[in-house]
């Protein structure tokens, strides 16, 4: 398997950053629209194949085939972007500031927002015969995903914030490295089986992953999960964004930037 | 196996029965690389017959177009070079001319028509200015190719309307399309095509199918059969075989070249001794290295592993220190100079010891008119080097500009430079995605329409914008550009309000090289940088900032102050008018 230096991928890295501040509004949206709809397929292919084997392994081992998917079609989810955008403003590329990094933020949160919200209501479409009857099995499951993970933190007070977000920073820390694994390697094999671990760690941890979460609240909103908009959004999505920038920016992007790109002399052990 | 370029050719020259042939013909078929740079060329010339030396015209035309034409820069592409060929030989026609008795009696001077085609690469170009013809041979007709330029005065008299010698300046047509295999083109003077057909030229052929000369030498015969009084020349050519659409340009070949190692410091590689990485990214790894010979400082330049699977970027590589070997410009790095056989790909150029202008802009954030402008007029005559060989850079940026230890500016990093003589003859048919970097690119490259060297003047002029205030002309909007209602909507924004000591005109200046549109730029990178010393009276002539934009405060207090007043007129024309 052909794979890169550091250093190359590191710059690899900051270009990746640089090409998204500088792409057109009409390109960011589609292309987050689009990655938000792959990745929320992924999620509900996920769950049903979890539901039907009774075993949440396989359901996370089969999950990481969407962001594969989404990855080699260069589309862009929002927690690819908090890691790498930034990179470009850290290493002043001409142009590059953090208003032209926030916009890029805005522009792809709106489209995996958007992307998420129409996978949602086809499937709960697809589970329910077009609203005619209740849930199925499966729809039922989603029904209820979201109440443990916004009214189960709200029970805990700060405390499950506080859980709440660090799950958004380990979930980002696990897909960005599974972003930078991809860059690693030169070939289509080498890039998915880079993607396929961390992705898989996330998913079968339960860590919370923001667009994930586009689209298992508002569906289990739909199929009559008992919690509302606003727990959903306070009680997981503003916190989850939140962790997930934070983690893919300190954790990953950051990190490798600070260590492989402005590297200090080599030291050398005698 | 590749295919290359094969073709038959066939010629035959026979003299009227009054006088010497005032015909002459020529062609130039070479080998290697010069038939890939240059390609083959037919030339025939045909004097006027009312003058005594014409046949000095048509030699000289004809002698000096194969000569002078495979002697000029194989950077430059088949019209440009032909026409400057052509150009010189009539600027020497037309002076002895003017030194003899045909001043006064054009008749008899040194006049002749001329016709040349040029097969390079899978492309024909035809050059032409008189009455000659080119066809090109179909099943049951010859189909004339270039036009006469003859003027009917009625249907018994006609004259030569264009042909070289007769002025100064001469127009000479030029057009070129893309030759298929199997094709037969039939060059011919009036002596001869004026009594020949189709099948006349298909039963030659079937007559002499492997001796075009024979075939030619018939064809002439037969005219004079048919009654031809006037000299007959006669060239056929058949195209046996074209080189692929896509197959590697053979100027720039890669074969036997291996991808280089890693190399580590205090290595020694082709010669080279390895002395620091100075770059490594994921387009290239660039070291400082000592040639063991000379222990000369040189800096190599070897692929990435990203690249290594990438052709077209591996090719970037030998073209890079192609073009540094043929311009020879202090501002323009130049090759290394060394020929050692090479086993691996890679690129050795000169050390220039200083720093990027990206540094120089760090260092020097707000810098005074004059330096920029010394740093603007050297990058300007870098690209003056490039444009004059139809190159163009497409990639300029302040990374891609070095500044050495004695302010000289140099362009370095060419193996994005477009040489309008490599690429043609070659129909590739995967577009290239824009070259360069998108912040610095002119809008043109970014809707597909493809460069020019107002395209480098944009980016020349962006640098300087940038230098200047510190920001990129369009911001990011400039790079986000993919229609051309995009390209309308962006608006220059004036240095002025940022740096108020610049001079008024330098915002027109500025302005005018950044214009979306390249038709109304400058005409050239000297014009610019000429415009940037001493800006003519049309910048001077701009009208003063508005006051919104030179008080703004001032401006917005008096909008309000005139609505409060206007606020009060109505308030009191409403109580008093109770």
């Amino acid at each position: 398997m052909a794979y890169l230096a550091p250093a190359e991928f590191v710059t690899k890295m900051v270009d990746a950053g640089e090409s998204k501040l500088l792409m057109s509004t009409r390109d960011t949206l589609i292309r987050s629209y689009m990655a938000g709809a792959i990745l929320a397929l992924a999620a509900a292919f996920a769950v049903t194949v979890t539901v039907n084997t009774g075993n949440a392994l396989v359901g996370a081992m089969l999950f990481p085939v969407g962001f594969i998917m989404l990855y080699l079609m260069g589309f862009d989810l929002l927690t690819g972007v908090f890691t790498l955008v930034p990179l470009a403003v850290l290493d002043k590329r001409p142009g590059a500031t953090w208003g032209g990094c926030l916009r890029n933020w805005g522009l792809v949160f709106v489209g995996n927002f958007a992307g998420a919200l129409t996978v949602a209501v086809f499937m709960a479409i697809v589970f329910t015969f077009g609203f005619s009857e209740a849930p199925n099995a499966i729809g039922e499951r989603l029904g209820h995903i979201g109440e443990g993970r916004t009214l189960g933190y709200a029970s805990h007070g700060a405390a499950g914030m506080l859980t709440l977000f660090i799950r958004g920073v380990m979930c980002n820390w696990m897909v960005s490295t599974g972003v930078v694994a991809a860059m690693m390697s030169t070939t289509v094999s080498g890039k998915a089986i880079g993607m396929w671990m961390p992705v898989m760690i996330f998913f079968y941890m339960g860590f919370e992953h923001s667009i994930v979460n586009m689209f298992l609240f508002p569906t289990g909103l739909m199929l009559g999960g008992k919690f509302t908009l606003m727990d959903y959004l306070i009680w997981n999505e503003i916190p989850t964004v939140l962790g997930n920038l934070v983690g893919g920016l300190t954790f990953v992007g950051a990190t490798l930037y600070a260590t492989h790109y402005k590297t200090g002399p080599k030291r050398k052990i005698a | 196996m590749s295919r290359c370029l094969r073709v038959t050719l066939g010629q035959h020259s026979l003299a009227s029965t009054q006088h010497a042939n005032q015909d002459f013909h020529g062609a130039c078929l070479p080998s290697g690389h010069v038939l890939a740079s240059k390609g083959i060329a037919l030339a025939l010339a045909d004097g006027i017959s009312s003058s005594p030396v014409s046949q000095v015209a048509a030699q000289t035309a004809v002698r000096a177009f194969l000569e002078d034409y495979y002697a000029t820069s194989d950077a430059w592409s088949v019209r440009r070079a032909a026409q400057r060929v052509l150009a010189a030989t009539n600027a020497w026609l037309h002076a002895q001319n003017m030194r003899g008795d045909a001043r006064f009696d054009r008749d008899r001077g040194h006049v002749c028509t001329f016709s040349a085609l040029v097969l390079k690469g899978r492309d024909l170009h035809l050059l032409h200015v008189g009455d000659a013809r080119l066809f090109r041979l179909h099943a049951h007709a010859l189909e004339q190719l270039s036009e006469d330029h003859r003027v009917r005065l009625s249907s018994a008299e006609s004259y030569l309307g264009r042909a070289l010698g007769t002025g100064p300046n001469v127009e000479i047509d030029y057009r070129t399309w893309e030759a298929e295999r199997g094709e037969v083109y039939l060059l011919a003077t009036d002596g001869a095509y004026a009594h020949l057909d189709a099948a006349a030229v298909h039963d030659a052929l079937a007559r002499h199918a492997d001796d075009l000369d024979a075939a030619a030498a018939w064809l002439v015969a037969r005219a004079r059969e048919r009654g031809s009084l006037d000299d007959a020349t006669l060239q056929l050519l058949r195209i046996d075989e074209l080189p692929e659409a896509d197959a590697p340009h053979p100027q720039l070949t890669r074969e036997g070249l291996a991808l280089p190692p890693p190399l580590a410091p205090r290595t020694v590689f082709e010669g080279f001794t390895i002395v620091r990485e100075l770059q490594i990214s994921a387009r290239s790894h660039v070291y400082l290295a000592l040639d063991s010979d000379t222990q000369q400082q040189v800096v190599l330049k070897t692929p990435s592993t990203d690249l290594r699977d990438d052709a077209e970027a591996l090719d970037r590589f030998v073209l890079e220190e192609w073009v540094a070997r043929r311009i020879d410009s202090p501002h323009v790095l130049k090759a290394w100079t060394g020929d050692r056989p090479r086993s691996h790909l890679f690129v050795a150029m000169e050390y220039i010891d200083g720093q990027t202008l990206a540094q120089w802009m760090v260092d020097h954030p707000r810098p005074s008119l004059d330096s920029v402008r010394a740093i603007v007029s050297q990058l300007a005559r870098g690209l003056q080097a490039l444009h004059g060989r139809e190159m163009l850079h497409q990639d300029l940026r302040p990374e891609n500009v070095m500044i050495d230890r004695h302010g000289t500016v140099k362009l370095i990093d060419l193996g994005t430079v477009h040489v309008a003589g490599l690429a043609e003859g070659r129909h590739d048919t995967h577009t290239a995605a824009p070259p360069g970097t998108l912040q610095y690119m002119a809008p043109e490259y970014l809707l597909g329409h493809g460069g020019s060297p107002r395209a480098d003047l944009f980016s020349l002029a962006a640098i300087a914008y940038q230098m200047l205030s510190g920001q990129l002309p369009y911001g990011l909007q400039a790079a986000r550009v993919r229609t051309p209602r995009d390209v309308r909507g962006l608006h220059y924004v004036p240095l002025r309000p940022i740096r108020p000591e610049l001079p008024g005109w330098l915002d027109a200046v500025l302005g005018k090289a950044l214009h979306p549109d390249p038709a109304k730029r400058q005409g050239a990178v000297s014009e610019f940088a000429h415009d940037l010393k001493s800006p003519g009276p049309s910048f001077h002539r701009s009208r003063a900032a508005p006051l919104v934009e030179r008080h703004p405060v001032r401006f917005w207090q008096g909008v309000a102050l005139l609505l409060a007043l206007t606020t009060l007129l109505l308030a009191g024309l409403r109580v008093l008018g109770r």
